[in-house]
């Protein structure tokens, strides 16, 4: 799929009624699009270069939690594109390019280096290649370049001490909230996506949940009393909310997680879940044609939803392409497509819970946080507890998971259920 | 291009050099990240480390009681220096409810 062919076809085209700019080339999307939806629309599926290779670089997970999607957006670098909401006028700039468009002089790095790059070695000899990696080094202080202007002052912080805060609304968290709510206990529950970015992830929603707040640093040791510290992303409303909860119930679920394929880095290679929730989002469907790489129930349904066929991960020789994916390589030989959807089985998100002391165990498809019988995970500052597919309960028991979880909170603070 | 298999896509490492790694006696999570970068750029590991302990397993360098992801520390998402600013300073909260 050479060029700028459009990876996603709009519900309906009359829909694209906002104006943006991307490299300086005008883009159209619909009210509330994601920008990332915006850019497969228009076919801009690479949008920057890797750091040290120099290839190509587009998005990947669509949810927020991969790094390969960063833009410029109305002057501020590294912005997700996934997370971010167009808006009119919108001026975006792809980042990390020595040229917005056309070929990159930089990308040589990558036939330089075909055998890898082991940069402790830069810094020995010879001397001129270390004189210059030194230089390059101290240069290497971030991605993409200074804002415009500084930026807006954000909000004031706001700090509140519910008894219990809940973060994630994916199955768990809502059922959490759900059965705290009908015991009589008003929960706060923050999910990090937008609720049209959550419906279209799990097929729920609840008017009670704080979207776009998302939970960055658990501080149980701060002012001796312990934070949650979210940053809040609504359009203009950014700013921090600080939480000391009594009762900490992690529902953080999965993340998409890369699955080792020659080229797999290549823009079009998506993760199935992403693009799934993506089209259920947009209600668009797929302008190019695809494969789902992975295996197992989860990959199938995907391949269903996405209405491709499955492969096995090993029936995959390579991803072939220049500036993004144009075919992959089968022991049939060459087939011409346009995304590759990657359905590995995703990686519980426990990176929260292992801030504030909780275990996690290895468990197959990732680091499952372990707990006790009830749901308790950790008790310090806060008792932590941790329910659905961050304990590795699957995700059709989620719901199920973060009830009884709810229930064993509710004994736990003397409520009658 | 070149083809490579990458396991970490922030920082570009790939599974060719985790194995250079290995070969260099690094066998632990810890250690190959400190060595190649692996989970130090925007997402911070959400994406790699599950290929990272996959390939180790498959090496035989850690077991699957034993291994360990590397430490979690704020930030977990993104939060810009301004906006951590603006908790700086601020009293600390009242005694719960």
């Amino acid at each position: 799929m050479p060029g700028d062919d459009a990876v996603l076809r709009p519900a309906s085209p009359s829909a694209l009624t906002l104006e943006l700019a991307y490299d300086d080339a005008p883009l159209r999307a619909a009210p509330g699009d994601t920008v990332s939806a915006a850019l497969l629309r228009a076919g801009r599926v690479a949008t920057g270069r890797s750091l040290k290779f120099r290839r190509p670089r587009g998005p990947f997970c669509l949810q927020g939690d991969c790094g390969t999607c960063l833009l410029r957006v109305d002057g501020e670098p590294n912005l997700r594109a996934c997370t971010t909401r167009v808006r009119a006028g919108m001026q975006l700039q792809s980042q990390n390019r020595v040229l917005p468009r056309g070929p990159d002089p930089t990308a040589l790095v990558d036939t330089v280096f075909a055998a890898g790059m082991d940069h402790h070695h830069f810094m020995v000899r010879p001397r001129l290649v270390n004189t210059i990696m030194q230089e390059v080094a101290r240069n290497l202080a971030g991605l993409g370049t200074l804002p415009d202007a500084p930026s807006e002052p954000p909000a004031p912080p706001r700090h509140e001490a519910p008894q219990v805060l809940v973060v994630g609304a994916g199955p768990a968290g809502l059922a959490v909230l759900r059965r705290l709510r009908r015991a009589g206990l008003a929960a706060v529950c923050v999910e990090r996506l937008d609720r049209d970015g959550a419906r279209a992830r799990c097929g729920d929603d609840d008017a009670e949940v704080r979207y776009d707040t998302a939970v960055f640093g658990l501080y149980p040791r701060e002012h001796g009393g312990g934070v949650v510290a979210a940053r809040v992303h609504d359009g203009d409303a950014r700013g921090i909310v600080t939480f000391a909860p009594r009762h900490l119930v992690l529902a953080t679920g999965t993340r998409d997680v890369i699955v080792p394929l020659r080229n797999n880095d290549l823009p079009g290679v998506l993760a199935a879940r992403g693009l799934a929730s993506l089209l259920r989002r947009t209600g668009d469907t797929l302008a190019v044609p695809g494969v789902v790489v992975g295996e197992g129930e989860r990959a199938t349904a995907l391949a269903r939803q996405l209405r491709l066929e499955l492969l096995a991960p090993t029936a995959v020789e390579a991803v072939l392409g220049g500036a993004r994916v144009e075919a992959i390589a089968t022991r049939e030989g060459r087939r011409e497509l346009g995304v590759v959807a990657l359905a590995g089985t995703p990686a519980p998100a426990s990176e929260l819970a292992r801030q504030c002391g909780a275990r996690v165990r290895w468990a197959d498809a990732g680091f499952v946080v372990a707990r006790d019988e009830t749901g308790r995970a950790a008790a310090d500052t806060w008792t932590t507890w941790a329910c659905g597919e961050v304990c590795g309960v699957a995700e059709r028991d989620a719901a199920d998971d973060g009830e009884r979880v709810a229930e064993a909170l509710l004994a736990a603070i003397g409520r009658a259920p | 291009m070149t083809q490579r298999v990458f396991v970490c896509r922030c920082e570009d490492v790939t599974v060719a050099e985790i194995q250079h790694a290995i070969a260099l006696g690094l066998g632990s999570v810890e250690e190959i990240k400190r060595y190649t970068g692996l989970g130090t750029g925007p997402c911070q590991g959400k994406e790699c480390i599950v290929a990272l302990v996959r390939l180790l397993l498959a090496e035989r360098a850690v077991t699957p009681e034993a291994v360990q992801p590397f430490t979690a520390r704020p930030p977990a998402e993104p939060v810009t220096l301004a906006e951590l600013a603006s908790v700086a300073g601020t009293p600390p909260p009242e005694d719960g409810p």
